[in-house]
């Protein structure tokens, strides 16, 4: 199977850039990087109006000076060599005129070699690109497999198919029980975009190159909504399930034009495994996020110093960018990559270990203020933004169950599928979950009812952080529907966003097993 | 990676394109400064992160002819002047020639616009001075004694330049400043049985100009509310009257705008047209709601729309009675409409005639939402929802106030704004979503009382 190549006109960025380091250094103490990212997106869409292409790219160089005190950032799309080495001169004298504030602890550092490197235990994606006698000068790259090269679709194909999607749906909406004119809104589209990074500091010049797809199906009846996605990062073989899933959209739009008001209160959930990511990222995925630790605003800092129990021991959740086979597919999971955006390579975190908190995720300066590993947490919305603790991929671990065995053990209740939104409480410990679809559960099947929030719109499911992973009853294997043991390695991730702080939209993958709660809000 | 080609040849070439029907260019400069504050171990205000930003983008949005007359083709892309001119420009082209939508012209270019402040003249001439200035003010505020501590602070200021050219040969320069500032303060109390229970506030406030950034104030708002944080009672499951403020408000208003759009009409989506009623059967205040692209420092304040027509006041519900339809050229043409109207500006809604203090009194029980966790909204179904992280319940049987946290409040605007009651003062509210151009602005009802809204708990 093929890697995306770097792409070849950075070439002679890349191989500038090298000297700008010595002017991001030029004063004892200081560590100075680079990091360079293009993200080229093409967004086709079709819907029953209009069809539409969107040609975005975003390109431009952070340049980097720690001093042993602050992160200082310089963030330029101006990249001609000579505009660039101005830039970063004009940057290490605006870094050499700031003191640091009175009070202020030093917490130098020094890069990371190669060979250090490779001591940690890297997933074998990674391992196989990282030449055995890499240095200083050795141009690393990582690229992500693919099966079908996304980059050499048409937009002529991407079209007919996202057309062939939008009247395969019209077609099979009569199957669905919806009457011609139920089905207000259908759009079909496809998102992609080749992501280009280079991060080079003393100790090493390493760049990775993604392929990430998704499709997305809307389907409307006036106010009411069901969708499907399918993605990950590869080739265009990542979205090849989306037509299959056309049925199964209209079927849960029929069901959702019907739903009735849910009576708020207590109930026991079985949640599917976009809901259990939704949680596990709330969860503690946030409030695992060493920034926000640093700040002094997260519990699981305190939590994980006192050794504090805050779950049973189903409650185990991990964050892992170095997802490359995402539960039985052969594909790269949403928030995977080889490398963050400070140049740490990926590695699989447990954060959550049966109920017990482990050290959290980080970024550069919040492994220094928190004396924790670094970890491949640094990221950022785009070149243009700060780097924060960001979750990857965060999901719970998967149990020994069969969704069959689930449901009879839920008896009566509901399940939850289909996430819409979350929030994270990282002192509080409160946490929302937003549930698009509800279904009625009597004696472990299916009663055929529908319902939505009490006011008719997403069920919330709220409460306490610790009581809901304490209410963790069982979970599912990753290949639920089958009862030998699982092949795969990791639970499935699905397709998602991430906000922090309220802002700062980066991608995140979020996934789990099936779970079983003993007893859960939902409002 | 010199320049290749100007602006001049991009516009030219587009110009005398023969498959290029008409054309929106974009040129756009942002710069920004960012500083990232927390307290270092012994209290000391220390600057975690401290940035500075370029931006630079030329974007166009094209339009091609295609056989069918009634159609037209339309692509949008980012041009490099790094890379030859053609290829961009050929790729762009072709990509379109693929697309249809129903054709549509663009507007005879104005020739008068109005003037309009978007920008506050003190951060356009010293950017760093204004950073500096501000990271007193930060540094003064957490200075200050109070009963919570503090934990961290962000600070962002921009300055963006946008010169819009269109094909009918307008071109329109217009300048705008943003400000944002964060304040995170903790409080923890050692509880009966020994454990230590801790929680937060984090406050946040976006701004165009500084005279309307108080960060003595959004310090102390944010100390106080920490305080409240750990004397709260857990919310009980019941129907209540619920106050929500002008973040809120803004919110939901600005999802009704959505159902009062142009665009709406034409994808088939929830519209509610000229005629109607905007909150059916009401028994509440009755809402005059209007967009007004000229409020003085609003977070959407311009002259013309992302199509080259010019804003200007538009009322769009009297009396809950919905009066005109906000649509852009496009969708103008598309609906028959007499001309295009306004579709940006300050969404501006009359005050009403309570006072917070006559809300808060308005029934036996009255729950004041001082934070959502997340306010999710469906601006399609009017719905929304949220954790409750703060709250104040009134109580006015017992003459007591309350501080609550947790359980899910859900809400439907249809419903829930039935028996609506507006407070008798008016504020701004300005919010931007990260590199989204176009921002969120509110000028209405600092406070509203809704009714029967379910919390879940």
């Amino acid at each position: 199977m093929a890697r995306a190549p770097f792409s070849t006109d950075l070439h002679p960025l890349r191989q500038f850039l090298p000297s700008l380091l010595p002017v991001l250094e030029a004063q004892p103490g200081w560590y100075g990087s680079v990091y360079l990212e293009r993200k080229t997106k093409l967004t086709h869409t079709v819907n029953l109006r209009q069809s539409n292409i969107n040609d975005e790219v975003s390109l431009g160089v952070v340049l980097r000076i720690y001093d042993g005190y602050t992160l200082f950032e310089q963030s330029s799309d101006q990249l001609e060599p000579e505009a660039l080495l101005q830039l970063a001169q004009r940057f290490a004298g605006r870094v050499a005129a700031t003191p640091p504030a009175a009070g202020a602890i030093a917490r130098p550092y020094a890069p990371v070699s190669w060979s250090e490197r490779l001591q940690l235990p890297l997933d074998d994606e990674i391992r196989v690109q990282i030449p055995a006698d890499a240095n200083a000068a050795t141009e690393v790259h990582f690229g992500i497999r693919c099966e079908q090269d996304p980059t050499r679709l048409s937009n002529e194909a991407i079209l007919g198919r996202l057309k062939a999607i939008v009247e395969r749906t019209k077609a099979l909406a009569p199957d669905a029980g919806l009457a011609e004119g139920d089905l207000s809104f259908v759009q079909a589209q496809q998102r992609y975009a080749i992501e280009d990074a280079l991060f080079i500091d003393r100790a090493v010049n390493m760049s990775q190159t993604l392929y990430r797809i998704a499709t997305v199906l809307v389907t409307m009846s006036g106010p009411h909504r069901a969708h499907s996605v399918v993605g990950g990062l590869g080739g265009q073989e990542v979205t090849a399930g989306l037509e299959d899933k056309i049925a199964g959209t209209l079927a849960d739009l029929a069901a959702v034009r019907q739903a009735e008001l849910l009576t708020p209160g207590q109930y026991r959930v079985l949640i599917g495994p976009s809901i259990a990511g939704v949680l596990a990222h709330e969860a503690f995925g946030h409030s695992q996020e060493g920034d926000t630790c640093a700040r002094g605003r997260s519990k699981a800092w305190d939590l994980f110093q006192s050794g504090e129990i805050v779950g049973n021991q189903h409650a185990t959740i991990l964050n892992n960018p170095a997802i490359f086979k995402n539960g039985d597919e052969d594909f790269a999971a949403w928030g995977s990559y080889f490398f963050d955006e400070e140049g740490w390579l990926a590695q699989e975190q447990v954060l959550l270990e049966a109920g017990q908190l482990r050290a959290p995720m980080t970024n550069l300066t919040s492994a220094l203020r928190l004396g924790v590993p670094r970890s491949a947490n640094g990221k950022r919305e785009s070149w243009a933004n700060g780097v924060y603790t960001r979750q990857t991929n965060t999901y719970f671990s998967a149990g020994d169950a069969t969704l069959a065995e689930l449901m009879q053990q839920l008896g009566d209740g509901f399940v939850a599928t289909q996430p819409a939104g979350g929030m994270e409480d990282p002192k509080g410990m409160g946490i929302q979950v937003g549930i698009q679809f509800l279904q009625e559960v009597r004696d472990g099947k299916f009663t055929g009812r529908v319902f939505r929030g009490p006011a008719g719109g997403d069920v919330q499911l709220t409460g306490y952080t610790p009581d809901l992973l304490n209410a963790i009853v069982a979970k599912s294997k990753i290949e639920y529907t089958r009862s030998d043991a699982d092949e795969a390695v990791h639970p499935q991730n699905k397709v998602g966003g991430c906000g922090k702080y309220h802002k700062e939209i980066v991608h995140a993958g979020s996934g789990g097993p099936y779970m079983l709660l003993a007893q859960a809000t939902l409002g | 990676m010199a320049h290749l080609w100007t602006l001049d040849q991009l516009k030219s070439t587009l110009d005398n394109h023969p498959q290029v029907k008409g054309w929106i260019v974009n040129e756009e400069t942002i710069q920004r400064r960012e500083r990232y504050f927390l307290a270092e171990k012994g209290g000391a205000l220390v600057i975690d992160q401290d940035r500075e930003v370029e931006v630079n983008n030329l974007s166009a949005r094209l339009f091609v002819k295609l056989d069918d007359a009634s159609r037209q083709g339309e692509v949008s892309k980012k041009f490099f002047y790094s890379l030859p001119l053609a290829p961009q420009l050929d790729s762009a082209i072709a990509a379109g020639l693929q697309t249809s939508h129903q054709a549509w012209p663009l507007p005879t270019a104005a020739t008068e616009l109005p003037s309009v402040q978007s920008a506050d003249p003190a951060i356009v001439e010293d950017l760093e001075g204004s950073v500096s200035r501000l990271t007193q003010d930060i540094a003064t505020a957490v200075a200050t004694p109070r009963d919570a501590r503090f934990d961290s602070a962000e600070l962002f200021l921009s300055i963006h330049r946008l010169t819009k050219h269109l094909s009918n040969g307008l071109i329109h320069r217009s300048l705008s400043t943003r400000i944002y500032v964060e304040a995170a303060y903790s409080c923890s109390k050692q509880l009966a049985d020994g454990s230590v229970f801790s929680d937060e506030y984090l406050d946040t406030r976006w701004s165009v100009r500084l005279a309307d950034v108080d960060v003595a104030g959004l310090f102390e708002q944010a100390a106080n509310h920490a305080r409240y944080a750990v004397e709260v009672s857990k919310t009980e499951a019941g129907r209540y009257p619920v106050i929500i403020h002008a973040d809120v408000l803004a919110t939901l208003f600005h999802d009704q705008i959505s159902q009062l759009s142009g665009s709406n009409a034409y994808h088939q989506l929830p519209f509610v047209a000229v005629g109607d009623a905007l909150i059916k059967s009401t028994e509440g205040d009755l809402i005059s709601l209007a967009l007004d692209p000229q409020q003085p420092f609003g977070a959407d304040t311009v002259a013309i729309s992302g199509q080259g027509v010019p804003q200007a006041l538009l009322p769009l519900v009297e009396q809950n009675r919905v009066v005109a339809t906000a649509a852009d050229q496009q969708f103008a043409h598309y609906l028959n409409l007499p001309a295009p109207t306004t579709v940006r500006g300050t969404v501006t809604v009359a005050g009403g005639r309570h006072s917070y203090a006559s809300l808060t009194k308005a029934a036996p029980q009255v729950l004041e939402i001082l934070q959502f966790s997340g306010l999710f909204t469906d601006a399609n179904s009017g719905t929304f929802g949220s954790e409750i992280r703060l709250a104040r319940l009134h109580d006015n049987i017992n003459g007591t106030v309350r501080y609550l946290k947790g359980g899910s409040l859900g809400g439907a605007v249809q419903e829930n704004f039935k028996g609506l009651k507006l407070s008798d003062v008016c504020v701004r509210h300005s919010h931007f979503d990260g590199n989204n151009p176009v921002g969120q602005a509110y000028f209405g009802p600092e406070c509203a009382l809704l009714t029967e809204v379910s919390v879940a708990a």
